[in-house]
């Protein structure tokens, strides 16, 4: 009783703050069509400034930029495009599905599975969000 | 929990005919309405066939199939879409992987959008980043605005997971509180729990922030807590200071428990009991590194980490890269990096070289990529990789590109490899195309 009474509450809490809003979506689709890495700058004095992907440390902040406003990578990106690396059961690491953009960050690229014995030792929680629980089916061949 | 035998992306029967349900209902909703402007179907098609030895000798001929497919209808006050994408693979020659087909739904969901509010509501496979959850599931997600510059989501489904040595849960729910001011910040506290049979195998709380008071500085960040376990798994903040637009310094910090952060995992390569994973340990990673653009085609950066450990020696990462292009269609780029370790095992030298010409529709790749470790790693000091590749663009859909890889490892003296990829977009309707 106490649980559905907590319940309806947040519900209506909810629903109350959520008619109050009332903001405008993030478009759907970017205005312009945006080619290679883009450089936000360019047009934007703002926030979206900093989703420059051709500066040095986008790669490793573009995570906090996905959780933070997915909607607005969602402008260029489709679902289809993150799954590149961000796979559920993966076969082909995405450098070597993308030889011909050697511009890219992909992940491991060269020969890195004898690489990955250095690294994995170095910082093994660089490799837990792509393969503690997906992506590790192979891992198994060695890893008893 | 140990599982016996390997399942993979477990989903009660209860759950797929829920989430199938959702999807055939909202398709029929997608596809009767007659608003032929508004609605777009778009797609696009790899088929890869790649070729190699196997270490025994046998020869590999796995052919895929990646197929993405996305439909959507903006007519009303929101959009509604269908994505839908997996791939699947039959081995041509010998078996290269444990079974001769295998295949994956990457993700599979409805989704309706708002445009009040950035409401949203998605069913189905889909990839989850809220804050701490960082999940693929295959179940409910909501998200929306709220007032006063909140905004408030929340998922639960069943983990969509590879489980090849633990088990990785039956439910998982989370969700994320977050205030944004967008001009100078966003906080977000968030929190998720994946279950067992009722059993909590996973609780994680966590703030991620990203900050930006003057337009010259950008910090985001996240601390995640383990309340199972009772310990902070990880700190990890990086600020960014770009005082010209030609010149960036950034500054990153990383903090990690061991015990907390390995808590729970579906790979005994990654768990506190493999021998690798060193129970108790501490690591502080501290890193810095600067980005210059000389010119627009011209760009270099320079980058140093250092890690320290509780227990294991610390070490050091640092290099350089250089990238520039020309007007006639060239890119280049060349990079050093040093990797010093507390042991010669743990320290190399890597080098990459690479080139890209476009003529016309065609395009050619070289990509030289070398590491000189310190120690042995397979009896091997030097590793190395050379792949060419070349692609035409025989139309704005349709594109054949090959490449070979010519690579001497821990594991081939010589190993040849070569991947032929046919990739082919479509779409209909004014976003569509």
């Amino acid at each position: 009783m106490k649980k559905t009474v907590y319940l309806t509450v947040m519900g209506v809490m909810l629903s109350f703050l959520y008619a109050c809003a009332n903001t405008t979506s993030v478009a759907r689709v970017h205005p312009e069509e945006v080619k290679g890495l883009p450089r936000c700058a360019e047009c934007h004095t703002d926030q979206w400034t900093a989703l420059s992907h051709q500066t040095q440390d986008f790669y490793l902040k573009h995570k906090i930029y996905a959780a933070q406003q997915r909607d607005a990578c969602s402008t260029c990106h489709k679902e289809s495009f993150c799954v590149r690396c961000h796979a559920h059961k993966e076969e082909i690491k995405p450098s070597d599905k993308y030889k011909e953009r050697p511009e890219l960050s992909l992940p491991h690229r060269g020969d890195y599975l004898s690489r990955h014995r250095v690294e994995g030792r170095i910082n093994p929680a660089s490799c837990l969000k792509c393969h503690g629980r997906q992506n590790n089916e192979r891992c198994k061949t060695c890893h008893k | 929990m140990k599982i016996k035998e390997k399942i993979t992306a477990p989903a009660p029967p209860g759950a797929v005919k829920t989430v199938g349900s959702f999807l055939l209902a909202f398709s029929l909703l997608v596809f009767s309405q007659q608003t032929a402007n508004a609605t777009a179907i778009n797609g696009d098609s790899t088929t890869i066939l790649r070729m190699r030895e196997g270490v025994f000798g046998d020869h590999l001929f796995p052919l895929y199939e990646y197929l993405n497919i996305s439909a959507s209808d903006a007519a009303g006050p929101g959009a509604i879409s269908l994505e839908i994408g997996g791939w699947g693979r039959v081995d041509l020659g010998d078996r290269s992987f444990e079974h001769r087909t295998e295949g994956d739904i990457q993700y599979g969901y409805l989704s309706y959008r708002a445009n009040r509010s950035n409401f949203t509501v998605s069913a189905g496979r889909q990839w989850v980043v809220e804050g701490v959850g960082t999940e693929r599931i295959d179940g409910l997600y909501l998200r929306s605005d709220l007032i006063a510059g909140l905004t408030a989501a929340a998922y639960v489904g069943n983990p969509a997971v590879t489980q090849p040595d633990f088990d990785g849960g039956d439910l998982i729910y989370g969700g994320r509180l977050a205030h944004s001011v967008p001009k100078y910040y966003s906080v977000g506290l968030s929190a998720l729990r994946t279950e067992v049979s009722g059993d909590g195998i996973r609780e994680e709380e966590g703030i991620d922030l990203w900050l930006h008071p003057i337009s010259m500085v950008d910090i985001t960040g996240r601390s995640t807590y383990n309340s199972l376990s009772n310990g902070w798994m990880e700190h990890a903040y990086t600020a960014s200071v770009t005082p010209t637009e030609a010149l960036r310094f950034s500054a990153s910090l990383q903090n990690v428990h061991y015990d907390d952060y390995f808590y729970q995992v579906t790979t005994s390569a990654l768990s506190l009991t493999n021998g690798i994973i060193v129970p108790g340990e501490e690591m502080w990673n501290v890193g810095g590194s600067v980005g210059y653009s000389a010119t627009k085609n011209i760009a270099l950066s320079a980058e140093y980490n250092h890690y320290e450990y509780d227990l294991a020696g610390g070490a050091d990462y640092y290099g350089v890269n250089g990238t520039f292009s020309t007007t006639t269609g060239l890119a280049a780029g060349a990079s050093f990096h040093r990797m010093d370790g507390s042991n010669d095992r743990l320290r190399y030298n890597q080098y990459r070289a690479w080139a890209t010409q476009k003529l016309g529709p065609a395009d050619l790749t070289l990509d030289f990529f070398d590491v000189d470790f310190d120690g042995s790693i397979g009896g091997r000091e030097n590793t190395f990789s050379l792949a060419a590749a070349a692609g035409y663009d025989f139309s704005r859909n349709l594109r054949v590109a090959a490449d070979v890889d010519y690579i001497r490892s821990a594991d081939f003296d010589n190993e040849l490899r070569g991947l032929i990829k046919v990739s082919y977009a479509f779409g209909v309707g004014k976003e569509g195309k």
